[in-house]
């Protein structure tokens, strides 16, 4: 009996190794346990046996169902985990995807966005006035002398009728001024002409940042740390940031603002022409003569404000040899900046 | 905490109105969650005799009661000043005094009307607690004292009208868990006087019971005073106490224990009362008995007052006589030593215990009373003697009695006094106003912080120690000894909050707001509409602001624009201000053809310069030109080329997801094919267009456009209309549907002159509720198809918001579809 019920195990074993679909499971469970199985008959048989017999016999038949069972089991378990795996005979998994074609921004939109994130990040909201500017807005109001050389035709492009390219964007902050009352946080991107022949660190278009700010207690501290924190949210918390007098009409005092480079990292090379340092742009303390013209009360208000070149950040930044390349819009190049945010 | 404005009135004469009080409390740190109004009753609501009552025959519960009313005017009182009144009140008996409410009367939720019940009339209501509007308690009519006159009004007896509070304390403020302290706060708040309770001198003590008091846990114990009272007589409070406490949210017991509650109530410091002759000795034959302050033993029983057993596990802080435990300290007391009306002689405790070991033991065992909730809060036990005292001399006035002894005290730990120094500069510097010396010592003193002097700042607590004078102002000081119920005030910036807190935030100035500068909206447009040109394959180009003026006429223009001109331009080809974006585009296309590109997309967002008179405009602009495919090659999956569908989506998907309800016309523009170039506009306002360029437009760029085969299209967006019309378009949620819907394909013959756009309308407007959505899947022309039509295929969702839809309602509503279609436009079923 007991070499019977062995060598059905065995059997059963061997078909249901051979198994290689649910379906084969299914009949082979049905050969071996269902109602026509040998070892269902051999249940019937339990009837001829003695009342003491019965249970040893009843042991051995449920052993045999219980590994038969448990055979089914993992080899029904084994088709599953198989089928989840790919066919890979034949496939060249080294072929390339399919990739979504996407375009991406101008490199100057891209240093644009980031400037704009930077200073609004800090509060400043972003005000925009129009490039056709009156002599009043681009050079009086900025306290630009009647016989200041930037008013010439080659510095500045003037157009019919008597109105002018504006040619640095401290426009938009006299129109603020004119128009809201302090506190004022502004800045304010955009174009800007000067009549320079294009050469690899010239265009006669190109893109400024002006920040302004205005409000009750505002001292060079507070130009310091805006730039500090610009230049190190632009370039890396390692990069050193200082000013150093200079003159603009409209500020008092004036710097120039330097960053340390960031080719460099401040020992001296080619880019920064061995000082260490990087020019930024412009800044100071908004001159009280500009507040008065505006109708602000200087002596309860002061402010700063600065300028920044948005190309020779992007020059910078991406190590962009020539200004006219950034105004070529030669795909070859603009591709190189597909997803950089 | 719950406050009733005629009780806090006891401590300080304010005479503002509910909101202002309101307001006030609200404004000093102190939540007010709730206003509860209690109404007056008026000269009809009345104390009266019940003289009989008896059973309403045929019922079990209603009394008819004759009710004395005595001098109280009311036309139908008989001849003997009484009046029938029936009763269902299971309390309602004859002999007692009860709150009668007369027709007339208006309760605070009905007014009282002379009716009839079971045939028999009833001239008015007997009143509950609830009625009356004290409590929530209706379980009976009110007894009242039968010392009380008949006649008393219960305005006068309720002190009604009143006005609940249920204020929100924080957890670190245990000074204002009693009347007192929400006094001082306010007292504080106004820069009004609060009224202290005058405590009567205490009679000599002339009983002769003694008990013996052992503190066996000072740290968890820091300071318990006893003393005994003899010869009480346990009553029924009087009616002024008990509504006191019922208008605070308790409920009367009896006197002493109403008595223990009030001074809970009113200092915030918690008090229990033991039955003295229910305490045991430690000593048989002793001959008084003990109290003990100890733990418990693991495994210590112990009844409660609510009636429950506490296996306690040995940690816990217990007040126990000789024997056996009668208090959970700080928690609960004893069933067993409780206050009865049978008791005589009395043991009163004011103690203070450890906060975390009461939380601990509240916790444990689940029982969170008015006590334990004070005491978890730290409360100072500088106080306890005398709270002792102001509980004695109500008991002796109120249930009579004789002090035993002098007051024992167990102190071991004393609280040691804290001087803290705060700079008026600091307060500036802080708060952001000046605030001067006078009115900082008005308000500190106010709050019981002792002024004790001025000079040089230190931090700390300079209890004890010389303050140095100094001419500094910003160093100079004013040093104030914190009160012991103060537990929250530990630094100098505790006592800022309490001055700016008291003076009122409104008192910091305001700032000055900036004007809103940016526009906020426009900007987001701008860079929404280069990210979708982006998300399309397009990539940004810049170009110059000043352009060849001949340009337009290459664009088909006939005549050229009124250009911007430049007085000294570089050259001949940058003289005029550009007035579209499309010829440079077309220049940076040709440009990268000449570079073996093949499938360019390219866009710009600029302005454009229009002389318009005597003055210009500076409008921004988006425009893209599109051709050749719109992917990268792969050798298994082709990219799309670009064409009509494909820039139409571009387009339209751009507004759709602006939600602008655009319409489309013809573009007529000189550059552009005729029947696929549309201008779209909305409310007036043009968007922008789409289109393809003309080839010859092509060749003024030098593009050949035989030799390239690719169609070019270019689309322009207005990005300042755009920005106006979408400004402002909140979106608002829809429900998401709760039935599901149905897909049902349709394939149809079309006659070639019916438009998609026709038979999608049509579809739609056969039952606008029910088709959501048509859209096509596929179209096809063949020899197969008969002349002059072509065969169109559809899905059409349909969805009912109010139900799952039904194959009939489904079966239905395509059959009219069909016929629709078939009468309207000709079209039939394939
Ligand atoms: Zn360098």
């Amino acid at each position: 009996m007991q070499d019977q019920l062995e060598s059905l195990i065995l059997e059963a074993e061997q078909e249901i190794k051979k198994c290689s679909a649910p379906n084969d499971i299914l009949n082979v469970k049905a050969k071996f346990l269902g109602k026509k199985s040998v070892l269902n008959g051999l249940y019937g048989r339990m009837r001829e046996l003695s009342k003491e017999e019965r249970p040893a016999f009843g042991e051995l038949l449920n052993g045999a169902r219980v590994k038969i069972e448990s055979f089914l089991e993992s080899r029904s378990e084994a088709i599953k985990q198989e089928s989840w795996k790919k066919d890979s005979s034949g496939f060249d998994n080294s072929l390339p995807g399919v990739s979504l074609s996407r375009g991406g921004l101008h490199p100057l939109s891209i240093i644009r966005r980031q400037i704009d994130e930077v200073f609004m990040s800090m509060g400043f909201e972003i005000a925009e006035a129009g490039e056709i500017e009156d002599e009043f807005h681009n050079f009086d109001a900025l306290n630009t002398p009647k016989d200041h050389p930037s008013r010439n035709l080659a510095d500045t492009f003037y157009l019919e009728g008597g109105k002018l390219l504006r040619t640095q964007t401290s426009t938009v902050q006299i129109r603020v001024m004119e128009n809201y009352k302090p506190p004022i946080r502004i800045i304010s991107p955009g174009r800007c002409y000067r009549n320079d022949k294009p050469d690899p660190s010239h265009s006669p278009v190109f893109t400024q940042v002006e920040a302004l700010v205005v409000d009750k207690g505002i001292s060079m501290i507070d130009l310091k740390d805006t730039l500090q924190s610009f230049a190190r949210i632009m370039f890396g918390s390692n990069v050193k940031s200082r000013i150093r007098p200079h003159f603009f009409p409209f500020t008092e005092p004036s710097a120039e603002m330097d960053i340390s480079c960031v080719a460099c990292g401040g020992q001296g090379c080619r880019v920064c022409k061995q000082s260490g340092w990087l020019e930024m742009g412009g800044a100071g303390m908004v001159d009280p003569a500009v507040f008065d013209t505006l109708g602000i009360d200087s002596e309860i208000y002061t402010g700063f404000a600065f300028g920044l070149g948005v190309e020779r950040i992007a020059m910078l930044k991406y190590n962009i040899p020539d200004m006219r390349i950034l105004f070529e819009n030669d795909l070859r190049m603009l591709r190189q900046f597909r997803g950089e945010m | 905490m719950k406050i009733a404005l005629s009780w806090l009135k006891q401590y300080l004469d304010i005479d503002c109105g509910v909101e202002e009080l309101s307001r006030l409390l609200t404004f000093a740190g102190i939540e007010v969650e709730g206003i509860e109004e209690i109404p007056a009753l008026g000269k009809t609501a009345v104390v009266g005799h019940i003289v009989s009552a008896e059973r309403v025959p045929k019922t079990d519960h209603l009394w008819l009661c004759m009710v004395d009313i005595g001098d109280v005017p009311y036309a139908e009182k008989d001849e003997n000043n009484q009046v029938q009144v029936i009763c269902g009140a299971p309390n309602c008996r004859a002999g007692m005094n009860a709150m009668l409410a007369l027709p007339g009367t208006n309760l605070k939720d009905f007014q009282i009307k002379k009716a009839k019940i079971r045939g028999i009339e009833s001239h008015g209501m007997l009143c509950s607690e609830k009625e009356v509007g004290i409590s929530d308690n209706h379980s009976g009519i009110i007894q009242v004292c039968p010392f009380i006159d008949v006649g008393t009004q219960a305005d006068e007896l309720f002190s009604l009208p009143d006005t609940t509070f249920e204020l929100e304390i924080t957890p670190d403020r245990s000074d204002l868990l009693g009347y007192l302290g929400i006094a001082r706060d306010l007292s504080a708040k106004l820069l009004l006087k609060s009224k202290e309770p005058v405590i009567p001198a205490l009679s000599k003590p002339e009983g002769s019971l003694k008990i013996e008091l052992t503190n066996l846990e000072p740290e968890l114990c820091p300071r318990y005073t006893l003393r005994v009272i003899e010869g009480v007589k346990i009553f029924p409070s009087p009616h002024w106490l008990q509504t006191a406490l019922l208008k605070s949210g308790l409920r009367p017991i009896n006197s002493v224990v109403d008595i223990t509650n009030y001074v809970m109530l009113e200092t915030g410091h918690p008090l229990h009362a033991f039955d003295y002759d229910k305490l045991v000795a430690k000593e048989d034959g002793q001959s008084h008995p003990d109290i003990i302050v100890r733990r418990a033993e693991p495994k210590e029983e112990f009844l409660a007052l609510d009636g429950k057993k506490y296996i306690l596990d040995g940690d816990e802080l217990l007040i126990a006589d000789g024997k056996s435990a009668s208090a959970l300290a700080g928690v609960m007391g004893g069933l067993h030593t409780s206050i009865t009306f049978d008791t005589v002689n009395i043991a009163l405790e004011s103690a203070v215990f450890e906060p975390g070991s009461v939380r601990k033991t509240s916790y444990k065992h689940k029982l969170s009373t008015d006590s334990s909730y004070r005491f978890e809060r730290h409360l100072s036990g500088e106080y306890a003697a005398s709270i002792s005292d102001r509980a004695a001399s109500l008991i002796l006035e109120i249930a009579g009695g004789k002090l035993c002894g002098e007051i024992l005290d167990s102190h071991p730990i004393k609280e040691s006094a804290l001087v803290l120094g705060v700079r008026p500069a600091r307060f500036e510097l802080l708060i952001g106003y000046k605030m001067d010396e006078s009115r900082i010592r008005d308000i500190l003193e106010r709050l019981e912080f002792n002024y004790v002097g001025k000079g040089m700042f230190e931090h700390g607590n300079r209890h004890g120690l010389e303050i140095q004078p100094t001419q500094n102002e910003r160093e100079m000081a004013l040093y104030f000894q914190i009160p012991g119920f103060r537990k929250d005030v530990t630094r100098e910036v505790d006592i800022l909050e309490e001055l700016s807190r008291l003076d009122g935030y409104d008192k910091v100035p305001e700032p000055e707001i900036s004007e809103q500068i940016m526009d906020r909206h426009a900007y987001k447009i701008n860079n929404a509409a280069s990210d979708w040109m982006v998300a399309h394959g397009a990539f940004e180009t810049l170009n110059y602001s000043f352009v060849d003026p001949s340009r337009m006429k290459d664009l088909g223009f006939e005549e050229e624009p009124e250009f911007i001109r430049l007085i000294n331009p570089q050259s001949a080809n940058q003289s005029v201000m550009r007035v579209s974006l499309i010829p440079q585009l077309l220049s940076n296309l040709a440009y990268n053809l000449n570079h073996s590109e093949r499938d360019i997309r390219l866009f710009e967002l600029g302005r454009i310069y229009l002389q318009e008179g005597d003055t210009h405009r500076e409008p921004k602009r988006l425009a893209a030109v599109f051709t050749g495919k719109d992917g990268e090659s792969h050798f298994a999956k082709k990219a799309e080329t670009i064409d009509y569908f494909w820039v139409k989506g571009c387009f339209e998907g751009y507004l759709a997801q602006l939600r602008l309800d655009y319409s489309a016309s013809e573009a007529k523009l000189p550059y552009l094919t005729q029947g696929e170039s549309f201008v779209y506009h909305m409310d007036g306002v043009e968007l922008g267009y789409f289109g393809r360029i003309l080839p010859p437009v092509l060749e003024a760029w030098d593009i050949d456009a035989q030799m390239l085969k690719q169609e070019v299209w270019v689309l322009e967006l207005n990005m300042d209309n755009i920005a106006k019309i979408s400004r402002n378009r909140n979106r608002i949620y829809e429900e998401i549907p709760r039935y599901p819907s149905v897909q049902r394909d349709l394939s149809i013959l079309v006659p070639l002159e019916v438009s998609y756009a026709k038979i999608k309308d049509s579809i739609l407007n056969t039952d606008r509720a029910l088709v959501q959505s048509v859209s096509p899947f596929d179209e096809y022309r063949s020899d197969q198809i008969p002349q002059g039509f072509r065969s169109l295929s559809l899905h059409i969702v349909l969805q009912d918001q109010e139900k799952t839809l039904t194959d009939e309602r489904i079966d239905m509503l395509m059959v009219s579809v069909q016929k629709t279609l078939k009468e309207e436009l000709n079209v039939s079923m394939r």
